[in-house]
C-alpha cells in the first residue's frame, strides 16, 4: 500500500522548515512564507487525493450511499 | 502478522511527527492524517471478509437485507465520524470536533428511525 507516500509527506515537511529557516536567516521573510506555502498546497494535493480514495473505499465496503 | 507492520509504521510515522511539529505543526497533522488513512486502508480487507461473513450468516436466518444494510450503514457513519473528530481533537480543535460528532450522532438517529418504527408496529401487533 502508499506506505511511500507518508514518508514523502514526512521528507516535505521537514524539507520545508529547513528552507523555511534558512530563507529567515538570508533575511527573506516573504520567500519563506510562499514557499511553505506552496510545500503546504504539495502535501494537501497528496492527503487530499488520500482521503478521497479512504471515503471511497468506505463508502464501498460499508454501502453507505 | 501484520499488527507487526502496523504497529512499526505507527511508532516510525509518530516519531516523524513529533519532528515537524516544532517547526510546522500544520504538515504534522497532514501526517498524522495520511497515517490514520493508510493504516485503515490496511484493515480494510479483514473488514471486508467479517461483513462477508455476516452477510452469509443473515441470509441463513433469512433475516432481511434492510436490517443489515441498516447496521452497515450506521458502522460505516460511526466509523468517518470517529476518524474525523479524532483528527480534530488532535489538532487542538475540539469545538469542531464536538460538531463533527452531534452531526454523526444525528444522522445515526435518522438512519434507526425506520428500524424503531417497526419494532413499535411489531410491538403493537402483539398487544390483544
Amino acid at each position: 500500500m502508499g506506505l511511500d507516500i507518508l514518508f514523502k509527506i514526512a521528507g516535505v515537511g521537514i524539507l520545508i522548515s529547513v528552507i523555511h529557516t534558512a530563507l529567515k536567516q538570508a533575511g527573506k521573510e516573504d520567500m519563506a512564507q510562499l514557499c511553505t506555502l506552496a510545500g503546504f498546497a504539495i502535501v494537501l494535493l497528496w492527503v487530499v487525493q488520500l482521503l478521497g480514495q479512504l471515503f471511497t473505499t468506505v463508502q464501498g465496503v460499508f454501502k453507505l450511499f | 502478522m501484520e499488527i507487526v507492520q502496523i504497529v512499526g509504521l505507527g511508532f516510525i510515522v509518530t516519531l516523524l511527527i513529533l519532528i515537524i511539529r516544532t517547526q510546522k505543526p500544520e504538515f504534522a497533522v497532514q501526517l498524522s492524517l495520511a497515517l490514520a488513512t493508510i493504516i485503515f486502508l490496511l484493515v480494510l480487507g479483514k473488514i471486508n471478509l467479517v461483513i462477508g461473513l455476516i452477510r452469509d450468516l443473515a441470509d441463513k436466518a433469512n433475516v432481511s437485507q434492510m436490517y443489515l444494510n441498516t447496521i452497515l450503514k450506521i458502522i460505516g457513519i460511526a466509523y468517518i465520524t470517529e476518524f474525523g473528530a479524532q483528527v480534530c481533537r488532535d489538532a487542538g480543535e475540539g469545538a469542531v470536533a464536538g460538531k463533527i460528532e452531534f452531526a454523526g450522532k444525528v444522522l445515526v438517529m435518522v438512519l434507526a428511525i425506520p428500524i424503531i418504527a417497526l419494532v413499535l408496529e411489531t410491538i403493537v401487533k402483539l398487544l390483544p
